[in-house]
């Protein structure tokens, strides 16, 4: 489960403070498929960042598993942030010198998987995800933009989250294919049980969540 | 696949980029080692030259050198006081004379020539029937009587190299003489033949090559032979110290000063080689400037090769660290790669270095040496003449450091390889620190 407490997220810009996230409370259930929207600036990535431990709120607490992120020192963060949550980004943001394998056994590196733990990992999730063997040795460049995508899920999964947090995992891919790779994200949450979070602006993707929150000028105005 | 790998890998990312990191900063890394391998071979050739000439002090008369000048001779017990001072470990004493036609029957092998003539001041040969044109003058024949053959006793320079028959025993008050070879052919003597010197028979029991003429007119005998027949008992024209190492030199001079006071002058090597080696001192000094400005200018590289990669892969950082990296890690991924430029450079820098070290010194030498000689030529100290011993030893250094070998071993390699990766780590220190300063929300903020 995923608790968001009263969170507060305040930049400064000179003498301006900005209020990107404004006593935000929300929760979303294990395995639950949740989204977010809201026009450009409303907050939704300063949230999905601070939900990833990518950031620190100004105050609040956010409770991943009733552990309490906020209060972990970093090095504790990266622990977190290797072992519970997954990123998927919009520009997919694979290694682009790494193959959709290597780039897919990279977090378990991180984590310290044995290498043949990895590898072997890392090729049923391709495979899960609708990658052939051939395509795994490919470079991102050589890639479609829907089958980089994929490999990018199929990383996020690979150290088994808890959270995968998408941010607009679609947004740069034509509709046929970004329903084929929202009908993914839908299926892991129900086949691994793992919790979804998807920023997005379009509201057919949100529409069909489990749950969908709307942001305004950094507050929660909206939950379905 | 770890992060040395990624490192090695990423290095290779884009191929026109890493081509040129590794020409430019393989000609930086090129001349820090063609100025390292000429700094360590101009250093090699002081150590050398000092090391085998800078340990020689010789005592001379105050206001006399070998047979110039005035003043009063030195004398044994001089020589006896020097033998007791800590780090002497010889102490050659000689006695000069000249012969006169009417002293000896032997013939000079020099011939007057114009200069003899010019040279001669009266007291020595035949008298020249005027100061300026002395049409008759014939140069003397010197003679030196000495407890040792070893060492620089020939006033003209040179070693004594036994041609024919025995060296004499420097020791011995005997009517027995060494004759340079010249003076032995143009008197017709051989070993065993006999002259006449100081009104007395003695003869000849070798003779020797110097490898120079002037010195192949002298007699050589023992110090109490020349020293009885001449009527100078106890006398003697100088006194050769050696030290036992060139660091104890100076303390021997001054010892020896305080010593004899003001009745002696003491002239060491080191003055004429420092003269002599003050050209090989400036390239020891520039070759160490250029070798630290091209290890900077490495280092610049590298940290402006490593500062655009960094930058360009801001969002990967970002990545690496949102999907579960610590900055240890991504730091040391691009310290692998800096490291991986770099040697990939050295490679390069080896073989510039290897290639241009030798006709770069050469270069530097030729010129240094050139303009000192040009400089010391076009500037000369009215009244001052080196000491005559070490006229020679002086021109002689001069001569052999234009000789500077350069070689390059394994150790210089490796000393390039070492200078190589502390540039790689020097030069990525500051973009390393840029890696761990990006936060990955910021990449997400950018997207």
């Amino acid at each position: 489960m995923l608790q968001v407490k009263s969170v507060i997220k305040q930049f400064s810009n000179g003498d301006n403070k900005v209020l990107a996230v404004n006593n935000i409370t929300l929760t979303v259930k294990q395995g639950q498929f949740a989204s977010i929207i809201g026009k450009s600036g409303s907050g939704k990535s300063t949230l999905l960042a601070l939900l990833g431990a990518l950031d620190r709120p100004s105050k609040g607490r956010i409770l991943v598993d009733d552990k309490d992120i906020t209060k972990l020192s970093d090095s504790e963060l990266v622990k977190y942030r290797c072992q519970k949550i997954g990123f998927v980004f919009q520009a997919y943001n694979l290694v682009p010198n790494l193959t959709a394998l290597e780039n897919v056994m990279l977090p378990m590196e991180f984590s310290k998987v044995k290498k043949s733990e990895r590898k072997k990992r890392a090729q049923e999730l391709l495979k899960q995800v609708g990658l052939d063997d051939k395509k795994q040795h490919r470079k991102p460049s050589n890639l479609s933009g829907g089958e980089q995508q994929r490999v990018a899920i199929a990383r996020a999964l690979a150290n088994k989250p808890s959270v995968i947090l998408a941010d607009e995992p679609t947004g740069n891919l034509d509709s046929q294919t970004g329903k084929m790779i929202f009908d993914l994200l839908h299926g892991l949450a129900k086949s691994e049980k793992t919790t979804i979070i998807v920023v997005t602006h379009d509201l057919s993707i949100a529409g069909r969540t489990d749950i969908t929150f709307t942001l305004s000028d950094g507050k929660l105005i909206e939950k379905k | 696949m770890n992060f040395v790998t990624r490192g090695v890998r990423n290095a290779f990312r884009n191929s026109i980029r890493t081509l040129s990191i590794v020409l430019i900063l393989g000609l930086s890394i090129g001349l820090s080692l063609v100025m390292f391998i000429s700094h360590q071979a101009v250093q090699a050739k002081i150590d050398s030259v000092k090391s085998s000439i800078g340990n020689i002090i010789t005592v001379s008369p105050a206001g006399a050198r070998g047979l110039e000048g005035g003043g009063e001779p030195l004398t044994v017990d001089q020589a006896n006081q020097i033998k007791s001072i800590t780090h002497v470990t010889t102490v050659t004493e000689t006695l000069q004379d000249r012969l006169t036609t009417t002293d000896t029957n032997l013939q000079s092998s020099i011939a007057a020539g114009s200069l003899g003539r010019r040279f001669n001041g009266g007291g020595a040969g035949t008298q020249p029937t005027s100061s300026r044109t002395p049409q008759n003058f014939t140069p003397p024949i010197f003679e030196v009587g000495t407890n040792s053959l070893n060492g620089s006793i020939l006033n003209g320079g040179g070693q004594i190299s036994l041609s024919s028959g025995q060296n004499i025993d420097t020791g011995s008050d005997s009517n027995q003489a060494m004759l340079g070879k010249d003076l032995a052919t143009k008197n017709n003597l051989s070993v065993g033949s006999t002259f006449t010197a100081y009104g007395a028979t003695l003869t000849v029991a070798g003779i020797f090559d110097s490898g120079n003429s002037f010195s192949n007119n002298v007699v050589v005998m023992s110090l109490p032979a020349l020293q009885r027949l001449s009527g100078q008992t106890s006398n003697l024209s100088s006194i050769i110290v050696q030290a036992d190492s060139i660091t104890n030199v100076q303390s021997v001079v001054s010892e020896i000063q305080s010593k004899l006071g003001a009745s002696a002058d003491v002239t060491s090597q080191q003055d004429s080689s420092t003269q002599a080696l003050a050209p090989l001192e400036n390239i020891k000094s520039i070759t160490m400037i250029s070798l630290i400005g091209s290890i900077i200018a490495g280092s610049v590289i590298i940290f402006l090769a490593m500062l655009m990669i960094v930058r360009e892969r801001r969002r990967e950082i970002g990545v690496l660290k949102a999907i579960g990296s610590t900055s240890r890690k991504i730091v040391a991924q691009f310290m692998v790669e800096a490291v991986t430029l770099t040697l990939l450079a050295s490679l390069v820098g080896v073989a510039i270095g290897v290639l241009g070290s030798a006709p770069v010194t050469k270069v530097l030498v030729d010129n240094s040496v050139a303009n000192s000689t040009q400089s010391t030529n076009n500037s000369p100290t009215p009244g001052t003449r080196p000491a005559a011993g070490f006229r020679g030893a002086g021109q002689n250094i001069s001569r052999s450091i234009n000789n500077v070998k350069v070689s390059v071993g394994w150790k210089v390699l490796l000393y390039g390889f070492v200078a190589a990766i502390i540039i790689a780590v020097l030069g990525s220190a500051i973009p390393a620190w840029l890696i761990a300063k990006v936060r990955p929300a910021e990449v997400m903020r950018s997207e």
